[in-house]
Protein backbone atom coordinates (compact mmCIF):
# COMPACT_ATOMS: atom_id res chain seq x y z
CA UNK A 1 0.00 0.00 0.00
CA UNK A 2 1.73 3.38 -1.17
CA UNK A 3 1.68 6.70 1.24
CA UNK A 4 1.74 9.92 -0.28
CA UNK A 5 3.39 12.33 2.08
CA UNK A 6 2.96 16.05 2.53
CA UNK A 7 5.51 18.53 2.64
CA UNK A 8 6.14 19.90 6.26
CA UNK A 9 4.63 22.93 7.84
CA UNK A 10 7.53 24.82 7.62
CA UNK A 11 11.06 24.08 6.07
CA UNK A 12 14.02 22.70 8.60
CA UNK A 13 17.41 23.16 8.39
CA UNK A 14 20.84 21.84 9.73
CA UNK A 15 23.00 24.28 10.89
CA UNK A 16 25.33 22.44 13.19
CA UNK A 17 26.79 19.17 13.56
CA UNK A 18 29.14 17.29 15.68
CA UNK A 19 30.27 13.62 15.90
CA UNK A 20 33.24 11.94 17.90
CA UNK A 21 35.22 9.20 16.00
CA UNK A 22 33.94 5.67 15.64
CA UNK A 23 36.15 3.81 17.67
CA UNK A 24 36.69 0.53 19.64
CA UNK A 25 36.49 1.54 23.37
CA UNK A 26 37.72 -2.25 24.63
CA UNK A 27 40.98 -2.06 22.80
CA UNK A 28 41.90 1.86 22.33
CA UNK A 29 43.11 3.06 25.55
CA UNK A 30 42.88 6.48 24.81
CA UNK A 31 38.83 5.65 24.64
CA UNK A 32 38.37 3.51 27.00
CA UNK A 33 36.28 4.07 30.21
CA UNK A 34 34.21 6.69 28.43
CA UNK A 35 30.61 6.74 29.39
CA UNK A 36 27.38 6.83 26.81
CA UNK A 37 26.63 10.87 28.45
CA UNK A 38 30.30 11.85 27.58
CA UNK A 39 29.94 10.61 23.65
CA UNK A 40 26.91 12.16 23.70
CA UNK A 41 27.77 15.07 25.39
CA UNK A 42 30.99 15.60 23.31
CA UNK A 43 28.81 15.39 20.09
CA UNK A 44 25.84 17.70 21.19
CA UNK A 45 28.05 20.45 22.62
CA UNK A 46 30.46 20.20 19.20
CA UNK A 47 27.01 20.20 17.27
CA UNK A 48 26.18 23.46 18.79
CA UNK A 49 29.70 25.13 18.56
CA UNK A 50 29.22 24.81 14.88
CA UNK A 51 25.77 26.52 15.17
CA UNK A 52 27.21 28.59 17.02
CA UNK A 53 25.32 28.36 19.74
CA UNK A 54 24.83 27.33 23.66
CA UNK A 55 23.00 24.95 25.61
CA UNK A 56 20.99 27.11 26.96
CA UNK A 57 19.66 28.31 23.17
CA UNK A 58 18.52 24.77 22.64
CA UNK A 59 14.58 24.24 23.53
CA UNK A 60 13.95 20.73 22.63
CA UNK A 61 16.68 17.27 22.20
CA UNK A 62 16.29 13.59 21.12
CA UNK A 63 18.64 10.80 22.28
CA UNK A 64 18.91 8.03 19.97
CA UNK A 65 20.40 4.79 20.81
CA UNK A 66 20.07 1.46 19.18
CA UNK A 67 19.69 -1.24 21.94
CA UNK A 68 20.17 1.12 25.80
CA UNK A 69 18.77 -1.78 27.94
CA UNK A 70 21.64 -4.39 26.47
CA UNK A 71 24.35 -2.00 25.83
CA UNK A 72 23.61 0.81 28.75
CA UNK A 73 21.42 -0.96 31.25
CA UNK A 74 19.33 1.74 30.99
CA UNK A 75 15.85 2.28 29.44
CA UNK A 76 15.03 6.69 29.12
CA UNK A 77 18.62 7.65 28.35
CA UNK A 78 17.55 10.76 27.66
CA UNK A 79 17.43 11.50 31.18
CA UNK A 80 20.52 10.13 31.63
CA UNK A 81 22.58 12.14 29.44
CA UNK A 82 20.72 15.24 29.27
CA UNK A 83 22.92 17.04 32.06
CA UNK A 84 26.04 16.07 29.85
CA UNK A 85 24.82 19.00 27.20
CA UNK A 86 23.92 21.32 29.78
CA UNK A 87 19.77 20.27 29.01
CA UNK A 88 18.96 19.81 32.68
CA UNK A 89 15.11 20.49 33.28
CA UNK A 90 14.56 20.84 29.06
CA UNK A 91 12.17 18.61 27.33
CA UNK A 92 13.58 15.68 25.49
CA UNK A 93 12.73 11.98 24.06
CA UNK A 94 14.66 8.84 23.44
CA UNK A 95 14.41 6.87 20.62
CA UNK A 96 15.75 3.68 19.78
CA UNK A 97 15.41 1.95 16.12
CA UNK A 98 18.48 -0.30 15.96
CA UNK A 99 20.74 0.77 13.42
CA UNK A 100 18.58 3.49 11.32
CA UNK A 101 18.00 5.52 14.52
CA UNK A 102 19.78 8.04 13.65
CA UNK A 103 18.52 8.46 10.67
CA UNK A 104 15.25 8.83 12.28
CA UNK A 105 16.84 10.92 14.64
CA UNK A 106 16.85 13.50 12.07
CA UNK A 107 13.12 12.76 11.07
CA UNK A 108 12.27 13.35 14.75
CA UNK A 109 14.26 16.79 14.96
CA UNK A 110 12.52 17.90 11.81
CA UNK A 111 8.91 17.21 12.72
CA UNK A 112 9.51 19.29 16.08
CA UNK A 113 10.74 21.85 14.14
CA UNK A 114 8.32 21.67 11.08
CA UNK A 115 5.34 21.41 13.63
CA UNK A 116 6.18 25.06 14.82
CA UNK A 117 6.98 23.49 18.42
CA UNK A 118 10.14 24.69 18.60
CA UNK A 119 12.69 26.71 16.88
CA UNK A 120 15.87 25.01 18.46
CA UNK A 121 16.10 21.24 18.46
CA UNK A 122 19.35 19.17 19.26
CA UNK A 123 19.48 15.75 18.18
CA UNK A 124 21.95 13.34 18.63
CA UNK A 125 22.65 9.09 18.79
CA UNK A 126 25.16 7.40 21.26
CA UNK A 127 26.13 3.98 21.09
CA UNK A 128 29.05 1.88 22.17
CA UNK A 129 28.97 -1.51 20.75
CA UNK A 130 31.84 -3.14 21.19
CA UNK A 131 30.94 -3.58 25.09
CA UNK A 132 28.77 -3.74 28.08
CA UNK A 133 27.89 -2.91 31.68
CA UNK A 134 30.31 -4.32 33.66
CA UNK A 135 27.25 -5.48 36.28
CA UNK A 136 25.60 -3.09 38.25
CA UNK A 137 28.45 -0.58 38.45
CA UNK A 138 28.90 3.02 37.24
CA UNK A 139 29.15 3.65 33.60
CA UNK A 140 33.12 3.84 32.96
CA UNK A 141 33.47 0.52 34.07
CA UNK A 142 32.55 -1.62 30.95
CA UNK A 143 33.81 -4.81 30.16
CA UNK A 144 34.10 -6.74 26.15
CA UNK A 145 30.44 -7.23 24.45
CA UNK A 146 30.43 -10.83 24.37
CA UNK A 147 28.87 -13.45 21.29
CA UNK A 148 26.71 -15.16 24.38
CA UNK A 149 24.82 -11.83 25.20
CA UNK A 150 24.88 -10.64 21.55
CA UNK A 151 23.72 -13.49 19.20
CA UNK A 152 20.59 -14.06 21.42
CA UNK A 153 19.93 -10.58 21.62
CA UNK A 154 20.20 -9.63 17.83
CA UNK A 155 16.70 -11.95 17.61
CA UNK A 156 15.12 -9.23 19.51
CA UNK A 157 14.38 -7.12 16.33
CA UNK A 158 12.61 -10.01 14.64
CA UNK A 159 8.70 -10.01 15.40
CA UNK A 160 8.48 -12.51 18.16
CA UNK A 161 4.75 -14.05 17.94
CA UNK A 162 5.89 -15.27 14.17
CA UNK A 163 9.00 -14.69 12.42
CA UNK A 164 11.43 -15.18 15.06
CA UNK A 165 10.09 -18.37 15.44
CA UNK A 166 9.39 -19.54 12.10
CA UNK A 167 12.90 -18.76 11.16
CA UNK A 168 13.47 -18.16 7.91
CA UNK A 169 13.61 -13.71 7.67
CA UNK A 170 16.20 -13.94 10.84
CA UNK A 171 18.54 -16.33 8.36
CA UNK A 172 18.14 -14.37 5.22
CA UNK A 173 18.63 -11.02 6.44
CA UNK A 174 22.31 -10.38 5.18
CA UNK A 175 22.01 -12.25 1.55
CA UNK A 176 18.08 -12.35 0.16
CA UNK A 177 19.23 -9.05 -1.75
CA UNK A 178 22.06 -10.10 -3.31
CA UNK A 179 21.25 -13.49 -3.80
CA UNK A 180 17.98 -12.39 -5.25
CA UNK A 181 20.03 -10.02 -7.50
CA UNK A 182 22.60 -12.33 -8.50
CA UNK A 183 19.61 -14.91 -9.88
CA UNK A 184 17.63 -12.44 -11.22
CA UNK A 185 20.63 -11.19 -13.89
CA UNK A 186 22.04 -14.39 -13.75
CA UNK A 187 25.91 -13.53 -11.81
CA UNK A 188 27.65 -16.22 -10.76
CA UNK A 189 28.92 -16.33 -7.51
CA UNK A 190 32.53 -15.98 -8.22
CA UNK A 191 31.39 -12.41 -10.03
CA UNK A 192 29.64 -11.10 -7.25
CA UNK A 193 32.00 -11.61 -5.01
CA UNK A 194 34.50 -9.92 -7.24
CA UNK A 195 32.43 -7.07 -7.33
CA UNK A 196 32.21 -6.82 -3.46
CA UNK A 197 35.61 -6.70 -2.95
CA UNK A 198 35.75 -4.02 -5.31
CA UNK A 199 33.26 -2.30 -3.33
CA UNK A 200 34.68 -2.43 0.00
CA UNK A 201 38.40 -1.90 -1.55
CA UNK A 202 36.74 1.63 -2.67
CA UNK A 203 35.28 2.55 0.84
CA UNK A 204 38.25 1.89 2.42
CA UNK A 205 40.46 4.29 0.57
CA UNK A 206 37.67 6.88 1.39
CA UNK A 207 38.08 6.19 5.22
CA UNK A 208 42.20 5.78 4.87
CA UNK A 209 41.15 9.54 4.15
CA UNK A 210 38.48 10.24 7.21
CA UNK A 211 39.92 10.17 10.79
CA UNK A 212 36.49 9.45 12.17
CA UNK A 213 36.92 6.31 10.77
CA UNK A 214 38.10 3.49 12.50
CA UNK A 215 39.08 1.40 10.00
CA UNK A 216 41.82 3.39 7.93
CA UNK A 217 44.80 1.06 6.76
CA UNK A 218 44.50 0.41 2.96
CA UNK A 219 44.01 -2.75 1.36
CA UNK A 220 47.13 -2.79 -0.24
CA UNK A 221 48.77 -2.35 3.00
CA UNK A 222 46.57 -5.21 5.12
CA UNK A 223 47.33 -7.61 1.95
CA UNK A 224 51.02 -6.53 2.06
CA UNK A 225 51.26 -7.88 5.77
CA UNK A 226 49.76 -11.10 5.18
CA UNK A 227 51.98 -11.79 2.43
CA UNK A 228 49.98 -11.28 -0.74
CA UNK A 229 51.46 -8.39 -3.49
CA UNK A 230 48.25 -8.98 -5.42
CA UNK A 231 45.10 -6.84 -3.15
CA UNK A 232 42.61 -9.25 -4.98
CA UNK A 233 44.08 -12.50 -4.33
CA UNK A 234 44.24 -11.64 -0.69
CA UNK A 235 40.51 -10.08 -0.65
CA UNK A 236 39.85 -13.82 -1.54
CA UNK A 237 41.70 -15.38 0.84
CA UNK A 238 41.04 -17.30 3.69
CA UNK A 239 42.39 -14.41 5.54
CA UNK A 240 39.18 -12.35 4.81
CA UNK A 241 36.78 -15.64 5.00
CA UNK A 242 33.49 -15.69 4.06
CA UNK A 243 30.99 -14.91 6.70
CA UNK A 244 27.40 -15.67 5.21
CA UNK A 245 27.14 -17.17 1.73
CA UNK A 246 28.37 -14.35 -0.25
CA UNK A 247 29.41 -11.76 2.69
CA UNK A 248 33.24 -12.15 3.66
CA UNK A 249 34.75 -10.09 6.70
CA UNK A 250 35.53 -6.78 4.19
CA UNK A 251 31.39 -6.64 3.54
CA UNK A 252 30.66 -6.77 7.29
CA UNK A 253 30.22 -3.96 9.39
CA UNK A 254 32.92 -3.23 12.10
CA UNK A 255 31.22 -2.68 14.95
CA UNK A 256 32.62 0.30 17.09
CA UNK A 257 31.61 2.90 19.76
CA UNK A 258 30.98 6.54 18.71
CA UNK A 259 27.91 9.69 18.85
CA UNK A 260 26.97 11.92 16.12
CA UNK A 261 24.66 14.99 16.85
CA UNK A 262 23.03 18.38 14.80
CA UNK A 263 21.56 21.20 15.32
CA UNK A 264 18.27 21.56 13.52
CA UNK A 265 16.26 24.97 13.30
CA UNK A 266 13.45 26.59 10.90
CA UNK A 267 15.05 27.07 7.02
CA UNK A 268 14.22 31.11 7.41
CA UNK A 269 16.19 31.48 10.18
CA UNK A 270 18.96 29.65 9.81
CA UNK A 271 21.60 31.93 8.14
CA UNK A 272 21.51 33.48 11.40
CA UNK A 273 23.48 30.54 12.59
CA UNK A 274 25.56 29.16 9.60
CA UNK A 275 26.43 30.72 6.45
CA UNK A 276 26.34 27.11 4.87
CA UNK A 277 23.23 25.68 6.01
CA UNK A 278 21.20 22.87 5.17
CA UNK A 279 17.60 22.42 3.71
CA UNK A 280 16.23 18.90 4.77
CA UNK A 281 13.82 18.54 1.73
CA UNK A 282 11.72 15.42 2.79
CA UNK A 283 12.02 12.12 3.88
CA UNK A 284 10.52 9.00 2.39
CA UNK A 285 9.66 6.54 5.03
CA UNK A 286 9.02 2.09 4.77
CA UNK A 287 9.23 -0.42 7.70
CA UNK A 288 8.76 -4.07 6.77
CA UNK A 289 9.70 -6.93 9.21
CA UNK A 290 12.20 -9.70 8.13
CA UNK A 291 9.76 -12.70 7.12
CA UNK A 292 8.79 -10.20 4.28
CA UNK A 293 10.45 -11.62 1.27
CA UNK A 294 12.47 -9.28 -0.27
CA UNK A 295 12.02 -6.32 2.40
CA UNK A 296 14.91 -4.39 1.92
CA UNK A 297 14.57 -3.67 -1.64
CA UNK A 298 10.63 -2.83 -1.66
CA UNK A 299 10.82 -1.23 1.58
CA UNK A 300 13.91 1.13 -0.37
CA UNK A 301 12.41 1.31 -3.08
CA UNK A 302 8.67 2.87 -1.49
CA UNK A 303 11.01 5.47 0.72
CA UNK A 304 12.49 6.75 -2.31
CA UNK A 305 9.06 6.99 -4.43
CA UNK A 306 7.65 9.02 -1.75
CA UNK A 307 10.82 11.70 -1.15
CA UNK A 308 10.89 11.54 -5.36
CA UNK A 309 7.31 12.72 -5.31
CA UNK A 310 7.25 15.00 -2.29
CA UNK A 311 10.45 17.10 -3.64
CA UNK A 312 9.86 16.45 -7.43
CA UNK A 313 13.24 15.31 -7.56
CA UNK A 314 14.56 12.23 -9.21
CA UNK A 315 18.01 10.09 -8.87
CA UNK A 316 19.63 12.00 -11.23
CA UNK A 317 19.78 15.14 -9.33
CA UNK A 318 21.60 13.62 -6.44
CA UNK A 319 25.06 14.04 -5.94
CA UNK A 320 26.26 12.17 -3.39
CA UNK A 321 24.29 8.67 -1.76
CA UNK A 322 24.84 7.20 1.50
CA UNK A 323 23.85 3.65 2.29
CA UNK A 324 23.67 2.13 5.59
CA UNK A 325 25.98 -0.98 4.57
CA UNK A 326 26.03 -2.78 8.28
CA UNK A 327 25.18 -5.42 4.92
CA UNK A 328 27.92 -4.56 2.73
CA UNK A 329 25.79 -5.56 -0.36
CA UNK A 330 23.50 -3.14 0.44
CA UNK A 331 25.65 0.19 -1.24
CA UNK A 332 25.35 -0.93 -4.66
CA UNK A 333 22.09 -2.93 -4.48
CA UNK A 334 20.03 0.44 -2.68
CA UNK A 335 21.97 2.58 -5.29
CA UNK A 336 20.38 0.81 -7.82
CA UNK A 337 16.73 0.52 -6.03
CA UNK A 338 16.76 4.26 -5.99
CA UNK A 339 17.70 4.86 -9.10
CA UNK A 340 21.22 6.22 -8.82
CA UNK A 341 22.99 3.65 -10.52
CA UNK A 342 20.98 1.79 -13.36
CA UNK A 343 18.85 -1.70 -12.68
CA UNK A 344 21.42 -4.52 -13.18
CA UNK A 345 24.54 -2.59 -13.78
CA UNK A 346 25.60 -1.21 -10.68
CA UNK A 347 28.61 -3.56 -10.71
CA UNK A 348 29.94 -1.81 -13.33
CA UNK A 349 30.44 1.50 -11.38
CA UNK A 350 31.68 -0.56 -8.32
CA UNK A 351 34.38 -2.36 -10.46
CA UNK A 352 35.66 0.91 -12.15
CA UNK A 353 35.79 2.77 -9.08
CA UNK A 354 32.57 5.31 -10.36
CA UNK A 355 31.46 4.51 -6.86
CA UNK A 356 34.25 5.73 -4.91
CA UNK A 357 34.61 9.15 -3.58
CA UNK A 358 36.86 10.60 -6.13
CA UNK A 359 34.40 8.47 -8.90
CA UNK A 360 31.54 10.35 -10.58
CA UNK A 361 28.82 8.27 -8.85
CA UNK A 362 30.12 8.79 -5.10
CA UNK A 363 28.76 6.52 -2.91
CA UNK A 364 29.75 6.30 1.22
CA UNK A 365 32.51 8.80 0.92
CA UNK A 366 33.67 8.26 4.80
CA UNK A 367 33.80 4.68 3.83
CA UNK A 368 30.41 3.06 5.05
CA UNK A 369 29.93 0.67 7.92
CA UNK A 370 32.55 -1.33 6.58
CA UNK A 371 35.21 0.75 7.03
CA UNK A 372 34.11 4.31 8.80
CA UNK A 373 32.82 1.67 11.19
CA UNK A 374 29.27 0.75 12.76
CA UNK A 375 28.28 2.47 16.29
CA UNK A 376 24.40 1.30 15.58
CA UNK A 377 22.55 3.96 16.21
CA UNK A 378 25.34 6.55 15.80
CA UNK A 379 26.18 5.24 12.09
CA UNK A 380 23.36 7.22 10.80
CA UNK A 381 24.23 10.39 12.36
CA UNK A 382 27.24 10.02 11.40
CA UNK A 383 26.03 10.17 7.57
CA UNK A 384 24.35 12.88 8.32
CA UNK A 385 27.87 14.42 9.43
CA UNK A 386 29.49 13.59 6.48
CA UNK A 387 26.60 14.32 4.00
CA UNK A 388 26.91 17.82 5.23
CA UNK A 389 30.72 18.26 5.49
CA UNK A 390 30.88 17.47 1.86
CA UNK A 391 28.35 19.76 0.95
CA UNK A 392 29.91 22.56 2.75
CA UNK A 393 33.17 21.27 0.74
CA UNK A 394 35.09 20.59 4.38
CA UNK A 395 36.09 17.42 3.49
CA UNK A 396 39.50 17.65 2.47
CA UNK A 397 41.16 15.05 0.89
CA UNK A 398 38.30 13.29 0.27
CA UNK A 399 36.13 15.86 -0.97
CA UNK A 400 33.82 14.63 -3.67
CA UNK A 401 34.66 16.23 -7.43
CA UNK A 402 31.40 18.12 -7.68
CA UNK A 403 30.18 20.57 -4.89
CA UNK A 404 26.97 18.65 -3.77
CA UNK A 405 23.90 20.55 -4.22
CA UNK A 406 21.49 17.40 -3.47
CA UNK A 407 22.24 14.03 -1.23
CA UNK A 408 20.19 10.93 -0.77
CA UNK A 409 20.41 9.03 2.36
CA UNK A 410 18.62 5.52 2.61
CA UNK A 411 18.90 4.51 6.53
CA UNK A 412 17.83 0.86 7.38
CA UNK A 413 18.00 -1.33 10.30
CA UNK A 414 16.37 -2.94 13.12
CA UNK A 415 14.34 -5.57 11.65
CA UNK A 416 13.67 -3.73 8.89
CA UNK A 417 13.05 0.06 8.98
CA UNK A 418 14.07 2.20 6.22
CA UNK A 419 14.16 6.47 5.74
CA UNK A 420 14.92 7.88 2.53
CA UNK A 421 16.29 11.71 3.38
CA UNK A 422 17.23 14.57 0.56
CA UNK A 423 18.95 16.73 1.74
CA UNK A 424 19.81 20.52 -0.33
CA UNK A 425 22.39 22.94 0.23
CA UNK A 426 21.11 26.40 0.72
CA UNK A 427 23.61 28.51 0.49
CA UNK B 1 -34.01 0.49 39.13
CA UNK B 2 -31.70 -2.28 39.65
CA UNK B 3 -28.41 -1.03 37.92
CA UNK B 4 -27.05 -3.54 35.64
CA UNK B 5 -23.25 -3.14 34.95
CA UNK B 6 -21.84 -4.63 31.57
CA UNK B 7 -19.13 -6.95 32.48
CA UNK B 8 -16.02 -6.81 30.37
CA UNK B 9 -16.11 -9.48 28.65
CA UNK B 10 -19.67 -8.30 26.73
CA UNK B 11 -17.79 -5.39 25.13
CA UNK B 12 -14.41 -7.14 25.24
CA UNK B 13 -13.80 -10.64 24.08
CA UNK B 14 -10.92 -10.91 22.62
CA UNK B 15 -9.66 -13.93 20.32
CA UNK B 16 -6.19 -14.95 20.84
CA UNK B 17 -4.59 -15.01 17.60
CA UNK B 18 -0.97 -15.98 18.05
CA UNK B 19 -2.00 -18.25 20.73
CA UNK B 20 -4.36 -20.04 18.13
CA UNK B 21 -1.88 -20.17 15.50
CA UNK B 22 0.94 -22.13 17.28
CA UNK B 23 -1.49 -24.62 18.86
CA UNK B 24 -2.81 -25.08 15.70
CA UNK B 25 0.61 -25.90 14.20
CA UNK B 26 1.11 -28.71 17.34
CA UNK B 27 -2.32 -30.39 15.85
CA UNK B 28 -0.66 -30.33 12.44
CA UNK B 29 -3.20 -27.56 11.50
CA UNK B 30 -2.09 -24.31 9.72
CA UNK B 31 -4.09 -21.54 10.46
CA UNK B 32 -4.72 -17.96 8.29
CA UNK B 33 -7.20 -15.39 8.14
CA UNK B 34 -8.94 -13.67 5.30
CA UNK B 35 -9.48 -10.66 4.19
CA UNK B 36 -13.54 -9.75 4.35
CA UNK B 37 -12.62 -7.31 1.61
CA UNK B 38 -10.49 -7.93 -0.90
CA UNK B 39 -10.26 -12.03 0.25
CA UNK B 40 -6.37 -12.28 0.15
CA UNK B 41 -5.02 -14.17 2.72
CA UNK B 42 -3.43 -12.71 5.52
CA UNK B 43 -0.73 -15.47 6.66
CA UNK B 44 0.87 -15.77 9.73
CA UNK B 45 -2.76 -14.37 10.86
CA UNK B 46 -3.20 -11.08 12.32
CA UNK B 47 -6.42 -8.41 13.15
CA UNK B 48 -6.72 -6.77 9.67
CA UNK B 49 -5.88 -6.81 6.03
CA UNK B 50 -2.12 -6.14 5.27
CA UNK B 51 -3.10 -6.37 1.88
CA UNK B 52 -5.75 -3.71 1.08
CA UNK B 53 -6.12 -2.31 4.89
CA UNK B 54 -9.80 -3.63 5.77
CA UNK B 55 -9.52 -4.04 9.03
CA UNK B 56 -11.49 -7.53 10.01
CA UNK B 57 -10.86 -10.92 8.39
CA UNK B 58 -11.98 -14.82 9.19
CA UNK B 59 -10.09 -17.80 10.15
CA UNK B 60 -8.99 -20.28 7.02
CA UNK B 61 -7.03 -23.43 7.42
CA UNK B 62 -3.95 -23.07 4.69
CA UNK B 63 -2.71 -26.68 3.38
CA UNK B 64 0.83 -25.40 4.02
CA UNK B 65 2.10 -26.27 0.57
CA UNK B 66 3.81 -24.18 -1.97
CA UNK B 67 6.69 -23.74 -3.83
CA UNK B 68 10.61 -22.36 -2.82
CA UNK B 69 11.19 -19.26 -4.92
CA UNK B 70 14.87 -18.63 -3.70
CA UNK B 71 16.93 -19.60 -1.10
CA UNK B 72 19.92 -18.45 1.00
CA UNK B 73 22.28 -21.18 2.86
CA UNK B 74 23.70 -19.79 6.04
CA UNK B 75 26.91 -18.47 7.06
CA UNK B 76 28.65 -17.71 10.86
CA UNK B 77 27.16 -14.65 10.80
CA UNK B 78 23.52 -15.55 10.12
CA UNK B 79 23.21 -19.01 11.52
CA UNK B 80 19.73 -19.96 12.89
CA UNK B 81 21.93 -21.00 16.37
CA UNK B 82 18.43 -23.49 17.44
CA UNK B 83 18.81 -25.42 14.00
CA UNK B 84 22.61 -26.12 14.16
CA UNK B 85 21.96 -27.16 17.69
CA UNK B 86 20.04 -29.87 16.68
CA UNK B 87 22.30 -30.81 13.21
CA UNK B 88 19.80 -29.89 10.80
CA UNK B 89 20.43 -29.24 7.29
CA UNK B 90 18.40 -26.04 6.05
CA UNK B 91 18.34 -23.11 4.29
CA UNK B 92 16.45 -19.98 4.51
CA UNK B 93 14.18 -18.98 1.45
CA UNK B 94 10.89 -17.28 -0.16
CA UNK B 95 7.88 -20.10 -0.16
CA UNK B 96 4.79 -18.69 -1.92
CA UNK B 97 2.16 -20.95 -0.23
CA UNK B 98 -0.16 -22.28 -2.91
CA UNK B 99 -3.16 -19.35 -1.06
CA UNK B 100 -1.23 -16.83 -1.94
CA UNK B 101 1.03 -15.56 0.57
CA UNK B 102 4.45 -15.58 0.44
CA UNK B 103 6.75 -15.72 3.49
CA UNK B 104 10.43 -16.48 4.54
CA UNK B 105 10.55 -19.66 5.69
CA UNK B 106 13.16 -22.37 6.92
CA UNK B 107 13.72 -25.49 4.85
CA UNK B 108 14.78 -28.56 6.26
CA UNK B 109 16.99 -31.26 4.64
CA UNK B 110 18.88 -29.36 1.34
CA UNK B 111 22.24 -29.82 2.11
CA UNK B 112 25.14 -27.77 -0.43
CA UNK B 113 24.85 -30.67 -2.89
CA UNK B 114 20.97 -30.79 -2.36
CA UNK B 115 20.93 -27.04 -2.69
CA UNK B 116 23.10 -26.87 -6.00
CA UNK B 117 20.73 -29.63 -7.41
CA UNK B 118 18.09 -27.45 -6.89
CA UNK B 119 19.31 -23.64 -7.39
CA UNK B 120 18.79 -24.19 -11.59
CA UNK B 121 15.25 -25.56 -10.91
CA UNK B 122 13.58 -23.03 -9.12
CA UNK B 123 10.79 -23.04 -8.23
CA UNK B 124 10.29 -25.95 -6.64
CA UNK B 125 7.10 -27.71 -4.49
CA UNK B 126 7.44 -27.59 -1.13
CA UNK B 127 5.22 -29.25 1.91
CA UNK B 128 4.92 -28.48 5.19
CA UNK B 129 6.67 -30.03 8.19
CA UNK B 130 5.33 -29.53 11.54
CA UNK B 131 8.68 -29.70 13.89
CA UNK B 132 8.71 -30.07 17.53
CA UNK B 133 10.93 -27.92 19.05
CA UNK B 134 10.03 -29.13 23.10
CA UNK B 135 8.05 -25.87 23.81
CA UNK B 136 6.20 -24.93 20.76
CA UNK B 137 6.18 -26.51 17.57
CA UNK B 138 6.96 -24.51 14.34
CA UNK B 139 6.35 -24.64 10.84
CA UNK B 140 9.28 -25.71 8.60
CA UNK B 141 8.94 -26.95 5.38
CA UNK B 142 10.66 -29.73 3.16
CA UNK B 143 11.15 -30.53 -0.83
CA UNK B 144 7.59 -31.94 -2.13
CA UNK B 145 9.64 -34.43 -4.49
Amino acid sequence: MEVKINKNMRSVSIVGIGATPFFNGVENETYRGLSNGELFGHAALDAMKDAGIQPKDVQFFFHGSANPYVLNHCITPNIQVADWCGMRGKGSISHSEACCTGYIALEEAVFAVASGAYDVVLTGAADQATSMPDGNTPAHRRVPMTSEVLFPDLDSIFDAAYGRYLGGGPGMNHDDWINYYAHEYNFSKEFIDDVLAHQAYHFRRAATLCPRAIRRKPYEEIAKEAGYDDVWEYMKSPHNPKMTQYLRTSSDSCVADGAGACIVVPTEIAHKFTDKPVKVLGIGASVLDAIVPHLEKKATAEAARQVYELTGLTADDMDILYVNDFIGSSAFLAAEEVGYLPKGEGWKYVLDGSIAYDGDKPINTNGGRTSYGHAMAASGMADVFEAVTQMRGEAGERQVKKLPKHVLLRGFGGGQNVRCIILESDF
Amino acid sequence: MVSQKIKTEEFWNPEHVVEKFWNGLKEGVIYAKKCSNCGAVEFPPHLACNTCGYPETEWIQLTGKGKLKSFVFTGVLNARLELEDRGLKYVCGEVELDEGPSLNAVILGINKKKGREIEDKLPVRVRPVFYDMGEYTTLFFELDE
